[in-house]
């Protein structure tokens, strides 16, 4: 995990239970987590509208394959 | 689109809900579903309790419950009614139209017109801005807007992202023209290219349901629906919350020339906690101004939910003094409304639950 890419990953794993108990870096499969659904998606969105002031779809959150995929999205 | 109309004011509101107390978590748990999801659910979206309608009762009944005791209340302006305006997705039947319906069964003169608005979440300040159109510019003396809903019929039990979310309700609005009201300022909006976002799939002309039995499908959370089910794409409607809401709320308090400290409340349409609370932020309204806990009591109730707020959050300053007032709808269109307003007093009546029938 890059020096750029942790601080948006651990501000994301306080927001977004579903992250939260993920394993240490960010090749976590996203569908493999227990609670990766539809309320996690909605999570994600908030976040990013709170802390980045980006608008993020759901279209956008979902197709993340990866922990990596998501915090992509929010560099 | 952006509309001014002066001269008109709400003499009294009143809502009625559906008289049984649904709890979806202990629904989820009696057909042993997950405890934790559940309590996740509730925690974090912000709903337990709904009131939803009785079997046999519908829109048109709560709403003629709700106008039957407003316009008791109200007698000089029941006596001047010229219109009727009924917003709701769920009417009685295709045709005739639920206004044309309550009409008679109120037992309005032929002279007063009657029509519906097919909205839900929005639809209470499309329906106010239809109102106060007729009492500024349309030669009435006063409109019944009557705006409620049966959603919690419409979702399939098996769909965890629709079906805890719907209570039923029905509002009875009574705008009047006044000449010495101050103007109202509304701003109206859709984006239908993204209509579909919110949608039940079958049961209109492009695709009638059959008399036979519909298939089930499941989607990749396991949610379940048949095509005459509500479906709600929840994470596209928060984005398109999050997007038009706040753009509304900065326009339509330009157009009256507020700002916040300005404003007494911000009344939201009672989506969720999670809703309202995200976009009350954004908008820069502290909590204190911004009503959000009646969808914990109620449920979302649709159109009706605007006017439930006022009555339970904001009925004792509504009956003592005008108050001003941001309201903004949104939903299945997609679709908002936004009013700035100054009203009361007011005749604001109890929330009631309808009785079922014997």
């Amino acid at each position: 995990m890059s020096p750029s890419e942790e601080p948006l990953w651990r501000a994301l794993q306080a927001d977004v239970d579903a992250l939260a108990d993920a394993p240490a870096g960010l090749d976590t499969v996203l569908a493999a987590l227990p609670r990766w659904d539809s309320l996690a998606v909605l999570l994600v969105i908030t976040h990013a509208e709170q802390a980045h002031g980006r608008a993020l779809t759901g279209a956008q959150v979902r197709a993340c394959r990866t922990a990596r995929d998501l915090v992509a999205l929010l560099s | 689109m952006q509309t001014t109309l002066a001269q008109v004011r709400i003499a009294g509101l009143a809502v009625t809900t559906g008289p049984l107390a649904r709890d979806f978590v202990a629904e989820g748990l009696a057909a042993g579903q997950d405890a934790g999801a559940l309590e996740r659910t509730a925690r974090t979206v912000g709903l337990r309790r709904r009131l939803v309608a009785a079997p046999g009762q519908t829109a048109l009944d709560l709403c003629a419950d709700a106008a039957t005791r407003l316009l008791a209340a109200c007698p000089a302006a029941a006596a001047e009614v010229d219109a009727v305006v009924f917003v709701t997705q769920t009417p009685d039947h295709p045709q005739p139209n639920n206004a044309s319906l309550l009409h008679g069964r109120l037992g309005f003169a032929r002279a007063v017109a009657a029509y519906d608005v097919a909205l839900g979440c929005s639809g209470w300040v499309y329906g106010l801005q239809q109102a106060a159109l007729l009492c500024a510019h349309g030669g009435a003396r006063a409109v019944l807007l009557c705006a409620g809903d049966t959603l919690s019929r419409c979702t399939n039990p098996r769909d965890r992202a629709t079906d805890p979310l719907f209570g039923d309700a029905g509002s009875a609005t009574l705008v009047v023209r006044d000449p010495a009201a101050g103007p109202w300022h509304f701003v109206l909006g859709a984006d239908g290219a993204r209509a579909r976002v919110i949608e039940v799939p079958a049961g209109g002309a492009r695709s009638p349901r059959g008399d036979g039995p519909e298939p089930e499908r499941a989607d990749a959370d396991g949610n379940v629906r048949r095509p005459g089910d509500l479906h709600m794409d929840g994470a596209e409607v928060f984005n398109f919350t999050l997007r038009e809401v706040p753009a509304a709320l900065a326009e339509v308090l330009a157009l009256a020339g507020w700002a916040e400290p300005d404003v007494d409340a911000l009344v939201l349409h009672q989506a969720n906690r999670f809703v309202l609370s995200t976009v009350g932020r954004k908008c820069g309204f502290p909590a204190a101004k911004t009503p959000m806990d009646l969808v914990e009591r109620f449920g979302n109730q649709s159109s009706a939910s605007i006017p439930c707020a006022l009555v339970e959050s904001l009925g004792a300053e509504l009956r003592a003094g005008p108050r001003r007032l941001v309201a903004c709808g949104f939903g299945v269109g997609l679709s908002w409304g936004a009013v700035a307003l100054t009203s009361g007093p007011l005749t604001i009546l109890p929330t009631l639950p309808l009785t079922p029938a014997p």
